[in-house]
């Protein structure tokens, strides 16, 4: 059980979830954070501190490409613990639909 | 003044780092008294306790409060234990839920265990879950709990 990163993180990227962390379980992308499912601890304290509301129990229904995903990059990227500043156009890309589809980098982001 | 009104059987109606600490304090006095948890907990940790009851101290505020105090990795923490059975974790939260219940208002204390419930969960899994093993995991009286692969 773990929480997972879904599409409305792409391309806003807020990282307030990194700060209350417990596990610095986030590692982050060109454009978008994941989560480490054999590191998160079901703590659910990164969820409400969305705020694009990315975040989201691996329970729920049609997650599993998400959590597949942040397996995937949760490998290769690298670990991100400390907050920096959103992309400066993140409030005109939350809400935006299929932005997997249309935006999904598969880049690294910077280290911390 | 807390501490005066649990005495009289009065329960918190706030966390905050005061009452966490109470929490820690009561809690970690119960888990090195009992006869399951005591020893593998004395054996984690041989020496000064202070250091732990820190950590948890830490890591129940950033969990409870967001507060970001604690950073660490529970999961490689567990890992590395010796000698836990994954019943433990039942008495585990056991004894937590009856100390938060003793020290909390009954709303607080959910909130606590239902925390702790899902964290436990967590380490289960990443103590003992194998692919090729059905999950949860029952325990059967004729098999030896987390069975090595093979003896050496």
């Amino acid at each position: 059980m773990t929480f997972v990163v879904t599409d409305n993180c792409i391309k806003c990227k807020y990282m307030d979830c990194v700060e209350v962390c417990p596990v610095d379980c986030f590692y982050e992308g060109e454009n978008m954070l994941v989560i480490h499912p054999d590191e998160c601890i079901d703590c659910g304290v990164c969820e409400p501190e969305c705020p694009a509301k990315a975040i989201i129990a691996d329970t729920g229904p049609g997650l599993e490409n998400w959590l597949k995903l942040n397996a995937e990059y949760a490998a290769v990227w690298p670990n991100i613990t400390v907050k920096r500043e959103p992309p400066s156009d993140a409030k005109e890309f939350d809400g935006v639909p299929e932005k997997y589809e249309k935006f999904f980098s598969p880049g690294a982001g910077q280290d911390d | 003044m807390t501490e005066m009104a649990t005495k009289r059987g009065v329960t918190f109606d706030r966390v905050d780092e005061d009452t966490i600490r109470q929490l820690i304090d009561a809690f970690y006095s119960k888990v090195r008294a009992d006869a399951l948890l005591g020893p593998i907990f004395a054996h984690a940790i041989p020496g000064d306790w202070g250091p732990h009851l820190a950590t948890m101290r830490n890591f129940w505020s950033s969990v409870m409060l967001t507060s970001g105090r604690y950073k660490g990795n529970p999961v490689a923490v567990h890992k590395r234990l010796a000698g836990v059975e994954i019943g433990m974790f039942d008495r585990w939260l056991a004894l937590f839920g009856e100390t938060c219940r003793e020290l909390f208002a009954p709303e607080l204390a959910a909130e606590f265990a239902d925390k702790a419930a899902r964290i436990a969960e967590s380490l289960k899994l990443a103590m003992f879950y194998r692919p090729d093993r059905p999950w949860p995991l029952t325990v059967r009286k004729d098999e030896p709990e987390n069975a090595p692969e093979s003896a050496s």
